[in-house]
């Protein structure tokens, strides 16, 4: 029986399963919103002739290949988030493990976990999703992408695939997360107290260091070089710049942290925690680079391509290539948002402690505010020079410009966006953490 | 008699090889059956690490521990968990139980892990004085509530041998003696063998032999003599004197 650790994490730390669980209802949400959408091109009452174009154009393939991303997305964030989850638990795990449970147990207890929430999430989500599913082919029909004749019909499937897919995928990623923290020898756990001091290795740093290096490098040299490989080498230069940024983004963080003390005390207590939490925080940072700079590209290769040749391009092209773009942004956003919610809620205790030393509720917000702005702050200039770098040499080569151009009305919509992001991933977690008295928080969690 | 734990040459260091800390520097020790052993010594001494590495918790750096008849040095970390689940039983200052649970489900929960069949759950309950509270949730439960829990979770096995970390450390001296009392009478009523470490001079008289550690080696071993006179030698253990055993 695993029941013991399962029941102790969902009552104990409900709120640590928020990451798995807005990542899970987000899968099954597309996934309800691809069937809905295939569901609806199968009934609808088309001629031979006009059923043929439809199946020509990209959007059945694109249905097929949205419920693929969110399958393979949806393994790798509920891997990340339940890393986070299993962290809160470290102490039950090691009372277990003292007490006679093997690590295979725990990783099934772990991943019980995982499966458990994964239901009411596809619960929540394959409703969410046929709504969206509605409203995209909405926009496909009124871009003229799919004819009026095709009118949105829920598919039947879409709540069985949905709970499949998030309860096998939860599985699958919550025993990935798992495999270090069984391991642990439980008296290390029992031990350990606060947060976990672990250095960055210098191995990790310079591996970093070579992939920007080499990406940069790898820009410059497809910028003067043969024009028409510009786009297929542009991938690799963006693969060794995120995995190359992501290594190094804990060093980033302390590198930045500073900046933090140029808004008075609040600022110095946040960047005392960003230097003291990088690597936690460097959990957000990564899909931040990853999401903001895919999205960057693919808008501006697109706007860029309408200003320099004065033709816009045919919206209906343009509402399929964003409508992929946004759903692999939101899987980052939603990984992105959790990170931020995780480490706050990690937090109960030190907010506790802070507001017994004299801070305020609204103080509290206010470090937690200037942390997140940070983060993403540097999360956002990181991504801007990660698509500048991959995109330069493929707008010159497709352009003969070296001036990307972006509308300054999307500049304004990203940054609102981003903006409604700091917010919802701070204040809304950090006012959570700080429900009741202070003294009862620190007490409990003792 | 049966030696329950042998350590031979036990030592942990932590950190890195050459310049990391040493907590045990070459501990041997024996253990008889039915026996109750208190270890002591500064913070730092090296007490919780001692316990760690016998119990099977950690891994001994060098030197290799046999507990209840099998050398667990190497042994694979799934079988020295049955191995542990099966044989141990633990106490710990705290962190002891899983408070979402009841009462019940925490004593039983080595067993629903795997391990024995729980042996007079009810008798053990009401030995320990939880008859009556089987069914409550142990985040309702006092500090000596939850100690008494823990130890009602460590003999439900039937255990060879109990390892107790600092179980009176968070509890004040009355319910503290009688937690002592319970384990004491583990020792000589089941012949259960108690390894239990203390900062407390009068949990540790309630014990047979008493162990003393320094800068990670055992300093005294001497049978147990009365409070005051543990707190004499602890004091002098501390300050770097060498004691002999009485």
């Amino acid at each position: 029986m695993n029941a013991g650790l399962t029941r102790q994490a969902l009552r104990r730390h409900p709120w640590s399963f928020l990451g798995p669980m807005s990542t899970q209802a987000l899968a099954a949400a597309i996934i309800a919103g691809a069937l809905g959408t295939l569901a609806s091109i199968d009934r609808a009452p088309l001629s031979a002739a006009a059923r043929q174009v439809l199946v020509e154009t990209d959007v059945p393939d694109m249905a097929f290949i949205f419920v693929m991303i969110s399958i393979y997305l949806s393994i790798f964030i509920v891997a990340v988030t339940m890393g986070a989850t299993i962290g809160r638990q470290a102490r039950d795990i090691a009372l277990v493990r003292a007490i006679g449970a093997t690590p295979g147990r725990v990783r099934r207890a772990v991943a019980m976990q995982a499966a458990l929430v994964a239901i009411p999430a596809a619960l929540v989500g394959v409703p969410l999703g046929t709504w969206g599913g509605r409203a995209w082919l909405d926009g496909l029909i009124a871009h003229g992408v799919v004819p009026g004749e095709v009118a949105f019909h829920a598919s039947p499937v879409a709540l069985p695939v949905a709970l499949a897919v998030t309860v096998g995928t939860s599985l699958v990623g919550a025993l990935i997360a798992a495999i270090r923290p069984s391991r642990v020898r439980p008296a290390v756990a029992l031990t350990e107290t606060g947060a976990p001091k672990r250095r960055t290795g210098v191995l990790r740093t310079a591996l970093g260091l070579v992939l920007v290096v080499g990406g940069v490098g790898l820009s410059v040299f497809i910028a003067h070089g043969a024009l028409d490989q510009a786009e297929e080498l542009s991938f690799f230069t963006l693969l060794a710049l995120c995995v190359g940024t992501g290594l190094l983004a804990p060093t980033l963080l302390r590198a930045v942290a500073p900046l933090a003390r140029l808004l008075g005390p609040t600022g110095t207590l946040a960047a005392d925690n960003i230097a003291a939490r990088a690597k936690a925080f460097s959990g957000a940072l990564v899909p931040l680079i990853l999401a903001a700079g895919f999205a960057i590209i693919k808008v501006v290769m697109h706007t860029t391509a309408a200003h320099v040749s004065g033709v816009a391009e045919p919206p209906a092209d343009l509402w399929t290539e964003y409508s992929g773009t946004a759903v692999y942004t939101a899987f980052a956003a939603v990984a992105a948002l959790n990170t931020f919610a995780t480490v706050i809620l990690a937090r109960r205790r030190d907010l506790a402690v802070g507001r017994l030393a004299g801070a305020t509720h609204g103080r509290m917000l206010a470090v937690l505010i200037c942390e997140a702005v940070i983060v993403i702050g540097a999360g956002l200039t990181t991504a801007v020079g990660v698509a500048a770098a991959t995109m330069l040499p493929m707008v010159h080569a497709a352009f003969g410009t070296w001036m990307p151009w972006l509308p300054p009305s999307y500049a304004a919509a990203g940054v609102l966006g981003v903006i409604v992001m700091v917010l919802a991933g701070t204040v809304i977690p950090g006012a959570l953490a700080m429900r009741g008295p202070a003294i009862q928080t620190v007490e409990v969690d003792a | 008699m049966d030696q329950v734990l042998d350590l031979a040459g036990v030592t942990r260091r932590y950190g890195p090889r050459h310049s990391g800390v040493v907590a045990l520097d070459g501990v041997s020790l024996g253990v008889h059956a039915g026996s109750f052993v208190a270890v002591m010594g500064a913070t730092g001494s090296g007490k919780s690490t001692l316990l760690h590495c016998a119990a099977g918790l950690d891994r001994p750096t060098a030197g290799r521990v046999r507990l209840a008849g099998r050398d667990i040095t190497r042994m694979r970390e799934a079988k020295l968990t049955r191995w542990r689940r099966d044989r141990v039983g633990f106490v710990f200052q705290s962190y002891n139980l899983l408070s979402e649970l009841t009462v019940r489900q925490n004593v039983l929960l080595p067993s629903r892990l795997g391990g024995p069949h729980p042996h007079d759950l009810d008798g053990v309950l009401a030995s320990v004085g939880l008859g009556e509270l089987g069914g409550r949730p142990v985040r309702e439960l006092s500090g000596g509530q939850r100690q008494r829990v823990a130890i009602a979770r460590a003999l439900v096995t039937q255990p060879v041998v109990i390892f107790a970390d600092e179980p009176t450390g968070a509890l004040d001296p009355t319910t503290g003696g009688r937690i002592l009392q319970l384990l004491r009478r583990a020792v000589d009523r089941d012949g259960v063998t108690v390894v239990m470490v203390t900062h407390d001079p009068v949990s540790a008289a309630w014990s047979d032999r008493l162990l003393l550690l320094r800068d990670g080696r055992i300093v005294a071993d001497q049978p147990t003599p009365d409070a005051a006179a543990i707190a004499d030698r602890l004091r002098a253990v501390t300050a770097g004197e060498t004691v002999v055993a009485a």
